[in-house]
């Protein structure tokens, strides 16, 4: 049977999360299902969870903060309604929108998505795209690595017992950048990703990324593509070559992987679609 | 410690709840409100919906101890002044309920849904009650059922 630790602010939380066996609970989503596994089978549950909706830290959003900042205890929910993250970094409005329903949404925190480190996370490849870094608070004090690199593998991260992430810390973009986010899943709602795109466009393609997440261990940006694109001739040809260069980087990795049949087409139209999208959204904001 | 929360409107309290309850064992083998449905478990189908703090959430990957000092709303505590929800009396008259099981958690993110946005259109329903699912009517009389209810609170000044 697991203890429960309710902290009020970070020093509690990180205070408890000291202990042995403590683990630390975000929105949940993720944690309750593995935790009914774990009772099914009569496996040993955390010493204490560690509840962190009361932690108000956790809770800031400030997409015009210098850096801009949001909270690793935001949900969903939060992230896609927000007005000014919807004006300044829609593409993580727009993932977090497809994330699940309105009930997992009203739960679940990006904080949370990252830890969690699904391959299939739709907040994490925004903040990927967004060359977010992690504000990672621990006995040590704090440290900031990218999300990049923060996640290692298929669930799992760097993050080491008694740390917490706290926030991110977003890149300050141009105003003027076309931002996308693409997902393709069974149906149209509370769907785990078969494939998400994050695209992130300036108007001198002179920074333009591209980020393909449930297709590798770990959501990823697509070097060859975005060495095509840069400095590239905006238009329907160089979005159809960045798309066959997405696709080709995907069979190169998958090798001879069944879902490779759908996803390698899959990816290439999808990919110049929502680069197309980007670049009409530069239009729109410069 | 003792877990103390609003529960319909009352004061609630339960000794001893393992930490790693879920909010709907605390409602349903604490508190014997049983109109909160177990389905799936995992998040997907909705049956197990409730309000927290007016949002809708899973009671299944809800903690229990995330309601501590907070607001929850059941399926048990919409009807008001001895009359059903509006919601409550659309779907029985739209004829928007067959087995009856996913109905409470179709009516608990309807009920949500009509609290932020008084005039739904039919997109707006379907995408609201993404997460709940049906298995036996369809979901045409639901959403039909949900925009009569706005309808008819709009009319009532609720």
């Amino acid at each position: 049977m697991s203890q429960v630790a309710l902290p009020q602010d970070l020093d509690q939380a990180l205070a408890a999360l000291a202990a042995p066996g403590a683990r630390a609970v975000a929105g949940g989503t993720d944690l309750m299902i593995a935790l009914a596994r774990a009772r099914r089978e009569g496996d040993e549950l955390p010493a204490t969870l560690v509840e962190l909706s009361r932690v108000a830290e956790l809770e800031r959003l400030e997409p015009q903060g210098r850096p801009p900042l949001v909270g690793a205890g935001v949900t969903f929910r939060r992230l896609a309604q927000d007005p000014e993250l919807r004006r300044r970094y829609p593409i993580l409005s727009q993932a977090a929108a497809t994330v699940g329903s309105v009930q997992v949404r009203s739960t679940a925190t990006i904080g949370g998505n990252v830890a969690n480190a699904s391959p299939a996370a739709d907040g994490v490849s925004a903040l990927v795209a967004l060359e977010a870094r992690a504000v990672v608070a621990g006995p040590a004090g704090i440290r900031r690595p990218l999300v990049s690199e923060l996640i290692t593998g298929p669930y799992t991260t760097s993050l080491e017992p008694g740390e917490l992430i706290t926030g991110f810390e977003l890149d300050e973009l141009e105003p003027a950048t076309g931002q996308v986010f693409a997902k393709v899943g069974r149906r149209r709602a509370v769907a785990v990703s078969r494939l998400n795109l994050a695209v992130v466009l300036d108007a001198e393609l002179a920074d333009p990324r591209l980020v393909l997440g449930s297709c590798f261990p770990t959501p990823r940006r697509l070097g060859r593509a975005e060495e095509l694109l840069t400095g590239g001739d905006p238009g329907p040809g160089l979005w159809q070559a960045a798309g066959r260069a997405a696709a080709a980087a995907f069979a190169e990795a998958s090798g001879g992987r069944a879902s490779a049949v759908y996803k390698v087409p899959a990816i290439k139209r999808v990919a110049a679609r929502a680069l197309a999208d980007a670049w009409q959204a530069v239009g729109e904001r410069s | 410690m003792e877990l103390v929360f609003w529960l319909n409107g009352s004061e609630a309290r339960a000794e001893e709840v393992p930490g790693h309850w879920s909010l709907l064992e605390l409602l349903r083998d604490r508190f014997g409100l049983l109109g909160t449905k177990q389905g799936c478990g995992v998040g997907e189908c909705g049956a197990c919906s409730v309000l927290l703090e007016g949002q809708v959430v899973n009671s299944c990957l809800t903690p229990a101890w995330r309601a501590h000092g907070r607001r929850v709303t059941t399926i048990e505590g919409l009807a008001a002044g001895g009359r059903p929800h509006p919601l409550q009396e659309a779907f029985v008259a739209a004829g928007a309920v067959q087995c009856g099981f996913c109905t409470p958690g179709m009516i608990m993110a309807a009920s949500d849904l009509l609290a932020h946005n008084p005039d739904p259109d039919q997109e707006q329903v379907a995408g609201a009650l993404a997460g709940n699912l049906c298995r036996c009517t369809g979901y045409h009389d639901v959403v039909r059922a949900v925009r009569k209810a706005a309808r008819q609170m709009v009319e009532d000044g609720s």
